[in-house]
């Protein structure tokens, strides 16, 4: 899938523009807060309805605005356009049209424009808490399953519901009502057990593609490991169960190879094991006035020839980790879709030595990758290392204007960058409740 | 756009407290209650005032009647051995309108939601097992029809009720989950299509 064009309307730095993109690279380059990265956001905005760097439509519309309006044109693989349009309004929310037809609910955008972000944010997958690494999960899945999508807003509604029966009855000094905790452990385990199998599932098939992507980017042969094992590391023998019942699976991520029936076992017996885990540890949550288990709590465990990598990786191994999780992400979504993500790099390149900023532009130039976008400050960064005729160069002006070329454009002195805020899940806010 | 007079801003007030208005839409209200003759607007003041007055709930169904017990609850050509269980009285029409059911009715009067603070004793729950335990003069109840909300608070109230009918011989049934009539298949969200997959049924 590519972008053909997109119009942008307050946004940002951006009170009207318009910008047309290349099938393969594209470069937008331009001084430090200009509205580069405001491009990208716009981009993401029409795949996942929301930008990748915050979940708060008001802080993307543009100071003195009343509306928000994008409109892109995307070509799928498979041939056919398609028109995306988002406008927002502060007070009254967002539509999205697809096509022209209005969207019920903002998650059914999700899937349909596969998109993959690289940014600098990405090191945080690997150096910080597990919150990260759940919501690249999270993200992944949802883009490959819209079942996983709605399993995971039933759960963290439940989870709601749940915390506060507990938290309210803890701060009464009382226990809470026994059966409306069981109701609600039982409507919590039904989604939380088709996200831990599809997580399970994902994994299964992810870790061939982290290791490909980890190999063509690193220079040292070390082997990259993933893991997740909510329930130890034993494994999950499948649940003896009748076929003909019809609760399970709920979830869409099935290990490659495995039958439909296979996956119901599958997902039975972690119903199982999750429900036995909350009802062993019912006084424990009780007293703590919490819901202390579930896959809100769940760790990715990443490696590097064995080691954990977030205590003993160097900087230069997490940056290599980093790019090479999304370089993953990208080739599974492409291998289980079918169609090409779109791929957004977000100033990835400015604090790359020139040797890796050498090894990635020869994959985004290949047939591995199909449409990317990516901004630099400066052209050279890019054009040093490609050749001009083979990437579309957009320049960004002071001021959000968009360029041709880059006669006209101020030579301002580069401004330090704002700091980043929290990254937002792309997709619903993360599960995260510690 | 302001409206300069205090009252009107009083009913813009009034108006965007309703459920689904927002103040955009309350002003458009409040314009079209501005244009109205004087009668209209008695009438409906009135119609309000009824509402709370003359309203009162049947002590058997809980649904909003004139009468105590309601004419559905009165009425010996509906089978007293099915009851359709609702959320809110509202529902309760909803179903009547289809005109496909002919059982009886329990308004429980919302579902349990700690975060709303309501529980199983804020809801007629008690009052519905007791129907089905001591039917009285009636008939024994067959069949009880979970006709909540599919969301999380609809779907715990449903499993809660479901435990403790448990005991009882009686079926206990839900809605079934699927596409929308008249929706295109095209512009169905895919959980949506996946569940109703998942639930097909043979032809
Ligand atoms: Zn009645």
């Amino acid at each position: 899938m590519i972008i053909d064009r997109i119009h942008i309307r307050g946004l940002r730095a951006h009170n009207d523009s318009t910008v047309t993109f290349d099938a393969g690279v594209n470069a937008i380059v331009g001084p430090n807060g200009v509205g580069k990265t405001n491009i990208l956001e716009a981009i993401h905005m029409l795949c996942l309805s929301r930008s990748f760097l915050t979940s708060k439509d008001n802080v993307i519309l543009r100071r003195g605005s009343s509306l928000m309006e994008i409109e892109g044109h995307f070509t799928k693989d498979a041939g056919g356009s398609q028109k995306v349009r988002l406008a927002f309004v502060p007070g009254e929310g967002k539509k999205l049209f697809v096509g022209g037809s209005p969207l019920e609910r903002m998650t059914d955008l999700v899937g349909r424009f596969p998109v993959v972000v690289f940014s600098p944010d990405d090191q945080r997958l690997t150096a910080e808490g597990p919150e990260f690494r759940r919501r690249f999960m999270d993200n992944i899945i949802s883009q490959s399953s819209p079942v996983y999508l709605d399993n995971l807003l039933r759960y963290r509604q439940v989870l709601k519901q749940r915390n506060e029966l507990l938290h309210a009855s803890r701060r009464a000094r009382r226990t809470p009502d026994e059966m409306v905790l069981e109701s609600l452990t039982r409507e919590l385990v039904m989604p939380g057990a088709a996200i831990i199998a599809d997580r399970m599932a994902f994994i299964e098939a992810f870790a061939k593609h982290l290791d490909d992507a980890h190999q063509k980017i690193s220079e040292v042969a070390e082997k990259p490991g993933i893991a997740y094992a909510p329930f130890g590391r034993a494994g999950i023998p499948e649940a003896d169960i009748d076929s003909e019942d019809g609760s399970f699976p709920k979830g869409g991520i099935t290990i490659p190879n495995e039958s439909r029936e296979q996956r119901a076992r599958r997902e039975k017996r972690v119903f199982e094991l999750y429900a036995d885990q909350l009802e062993r540890n019912r006084r424990h949550e009780i007293a703590r006035g919490m819901t202390l288990y579930g896959p809100h709590r769940h760790e990715l465990d990443l490696t590097l020839d064995g080691h954990p990598v977030r205590r003993f990786a160097s900087q230069g191994q997490h940056r290599t980790y980093g790019m090479a999780l999304k370089l993953a992400q990208y080739d599974y979504m492409q291998h289980r879709r079918e169609e090409r993500p779109l791929l957004l790099l977000d100033d990835v390149f400015d604090n790359l030595d020139p040797a890796r900023i050498e090894a990635f532009l020869a994959i985004l130039g290949s047939d591995a990758i199909g449409q990317s976008i990516t901004t630099a400050a400066r052209r050279e960064i890019v054009h040093n290392h490609l050749d001009p005729s083979a990437c579309r160069t957009i320049f960004v002006a002071r001021g959000g204007e968009v360029l041709e070329d880059e006669t006209s454009i101020e030579k301002v002195p580069p401004k330090a960058t704002a700091p980043r805020e929290e990254p937002a899940s792309p997709l619903a806010d993360s599960l995260t409740n510690d | 756009m302001q409206f300069s007079s205090e009252s009107v801003e009083t009913l813009v007030e009034q108006f965007s407290r309703l459920p689904g208005i927002g103040r955009k839409t309350a002003r458009r209200l409040a314009a079209f209650v501005l244009k109205q003759p004087k009668s209209d607007v008695v009438e409906m003041a009135e119609a309000l005032i009824a509402v709370k007055e003359k309203v009162i709930f049947c002590s058997t169904c809980f649904n909003v009647a004139d009468h105590d017990p309601c004419p559905v609850c009165l009425s010996d050509r509906r089978d007293g051995g099915v009851i359709c269980v609702v959320e809110e009285a509202s529902d309760l029409m909803a179903v009547e309108r289809t005109g496909g059911f002919s059982g009886k009715y329990h308004v429980l009067g919302g579902a349990i939601s700690p975060l709303d603070g309501i529980g199983p004793e804020d809801l007629k729950i008690k009052e519905l097992i007791a129907r089905v335990a001591a039917p009285g003069d009636g008939p024994v109840v067959r069949e009880v029809i979970l006709a909540v909300n599919p969301s999380v608070e609809g779907d715990t109230t449903a499993y809660y009720i479901s435990q403790l009918l448990a005991p009882f011989e009686v079926q206990v049934t839900r809605l079934a989950r699927g596409i929308p009539i008249g929706s295109d298949l095209e512009f169905t969200d895919e959980a949506t299509l996946t569940r109703a997959l998942e639930a097909r049924v043979s032809v």
